[in-house]
């Protein structure tokens, strides 16, 4: 019963989610190996339109590999990934991805990166101009549009990775790891943030993570990779009310779930 | 601001100062030990030499910076061509590429005579040398520019269906701008090196000719006289694409700027 969480934004339709099977991602039986390495052994799983799901695993467990085939950018083995019904067989254009690191290209200015993928899908460039200036003041840094990255700091960089992976109005969006090279202060913040920016977005996030507490405060439901060869281990709902607060974190019933995810990746580093 | 102007000041002032020591140092000790003027001439008289052939030399400063240039420009077209090929085919790549290398180690300026030999005395044979010789680092260094892109900003671009084409063009070749800087720098040095050389092998002008015919005539404030324009004309050369540079790659603010830039 993950739909029990019902946020108080308006969401794309009423009841729209999880239950009524409008699966808008659907992984089927994915592997992967490199060469000798298998990195993925066997992998399903549904994302429903407007959900936030996050996948949680060590480091080095293929979270990152699961998130670009989803991407289209690294080729699965076996197995399918379908994309609103349609097998992905390349990016996408209903795709927007955050990286790890901001990737910004250093000789535009922050209102040129947004535009980039604009750019480069060859989209009209004027009303995409006016939706990228609304996305940084969403993102709190419209003043620094005119800026070149390295005058930004690390949180401000990210924001406009955000920005730009949400500029060409994409269903999905793919984050890997946005955070984890932030500070702690900045990583809450930010995790606020995302969460004010999917909620006045209703994108359906795929958000792939090592940290506990981030895929508990910001996720509809969580999946546990474990070790390589990965599988999920586990599956949890996370049933707190939004907007949640970083206040949230110190919640009971938000430990109580860290813990269970806690208990499940520390049984996978036991087998 | 004005302790902006004052830092700066002071970086130019010092090298300034000292060149005024070392030739006032020279004029004086020259002077008073009363060197002859053919063995080293004092600093007012090589300056003499400047303003009053300044016909002379500026006749044969021509077209040794003219094929300098030419042979330089040439140089930057052909490297950049042969470093797309390099990047794009990995049969350049895996074949040329290696020998381009090995090929650095190679004095280059040796094969002047044999350029003689095949062009003849006239400019063909300093324009190819000048050429040659600037076209190697060129090439790497553009190669290396177009080659050292991120990973994850290729992987991005492609997450945004970015083509080959697109990615050469937004991607590749800004990021290789600042290595082809560095490489321009490189071999416009090498080209005038080139160029001077050829006219020291075989010539009827330029200011390699110039210095050669003067030191067979003993002449030697003359002689002192056309390095030192060629050393100006040089610098200024330079001075022009690092100009260029900090332009083109405002992004990345050259060293001695940064603290500018950043606060």
């Amino acid at each position: 019963m993950r739909s029990a969480v019902a946020s108080p934004a308006p969401g794309p339709a009423p009841g729209c989610a999880h239950d009524d099977g409008a699966a808008i991602v659907r992984i089927a039986a994915l592997k992967k190996s490199f060469g000798d390495l298998e990195a993925i052994r066997q992998i399903s799983f549904d994302v429903a339109d407007g959900e936030f799901l996050s996948v949680l695993g060590p480091s080095g467990c293929g979270k990152s590999t699961l998130l670009m085939m989803i991407a289209g950018v690294i080729e699965p083995s076996a197995g399918e990934i379908q994309i609103k019904g349609a097998n992905v067989a390349g990016p996408r254009r209903e795709v927007g991805v955050v990286f790890q690191s901001p990737v910004l290209l250093p000789w535009r200015t922050v209102l040129q990166n947004v535009l980039f993928p604009i750019e480069l899908l060859k989209l009209p460039r004027a009303p995409y101009r006016q939706r990228a200036t609304e996305l940084l003041r969403m993102a709190k840094i419209d003043e620094f549009a005119g800026m070149l990255p390295r005058q930004l700091s690390g949180g401000m960089r990210q924001r406009v990775a955000i920005c730009r992976a949400l500029v060409h109005d994409p269903s999905i969006l793919l984050m890997d790891e946005p955070f984890s090279a932030l500070d702690a202060i900045t990583r809450d913040e930010m995790a606020v943030e995302l969460q004010r920016i999917w909620q006045a977005n209703r994108k359906t996030v795929i958000f792939v993570t090592h940290s506990i507490r981030e895929a508990a405060f910001l996720s509809d439901r969580v999946l546990v990779m474990g070790r390589r060869p990965a599988t999920i281990i586990d599956e949890l709902a996370i049933n707190l009310p939004r907007p949640r607060h970083i206040a949230v974190t110190e919640d009971e019933n938000f430990n109580r779930l860290v813990r269970h995810l806690r208990k499940a990746i520390e049984a996978s580093h036991a087998e | 601001m004005p302790n902006n102007i004052g830092k700066r000041a002071a970086t130019i002032g010092w090298p300034v100062l000292v060149t005024a020591v070392i030739l006032l140092g020279w004029e004086i000790s020259v002077r008073t030990l009363g060197i002859r003027s053919i063995i080293l001439p004092p600093p007012s008289a090589v300056f003499e030499a400047m303003t009053d052939r300044h016909d002379l030399l500026l006749a044969h400063l021509w077209p040794s910076l003219y094929l300098t240039v030419l042979g330089f420009v040439l140089s930057v077209v052909g490297g950049i061509f042969v470093a797309v090929l390099i990047t794009y085919s990995s049969i350049v790549r895996k074949g040329f590429y290696p020998v381009i290398v090995v090929s650095q180690v190679i004095p280059k300026i040796s094969i002047a005579p044999l350029f003689i030999v095949w062009f003849g005395t006239g400019t063909m044979s300093s324009l190819l040398l000048a050429f040659l010789v600037a076209f190697f680092p060129m090439t790497i260094n553009a190669a290396m520019g177009f080659e050292s892109i991120d990973e994850d900003i290729h992987r991005m671009a492609r997450t945004f269906m970015g083509s080959r084409w697109q990615i050469f063009w937004k991607i590749r070749m800004p990021n290789a701008l600042p290595y082809i800087f560095g490489g321009m720098k490189i071999s416009i040095t090498l080209a005038i090196i080139g160029v001077i050389v050829s006219e020291f092998v075989a010539s009827q002008e330029g200011i390699g000719y110039l210095i050669k015919l003067a030191g067979g005539l003993l002449d030697t404030p003359l002689m002192l006289a056309a390095i030192t324009a060629l050393s100006i004309s040089g610098l200024a050369l330079y001075a022009i694409i690092a100009g260029a540079e900090s332009w083109a790659v405002y992004w990345q603010p050259p060293s001695d700027a940064v603290a500018a830039g950043g606060g």
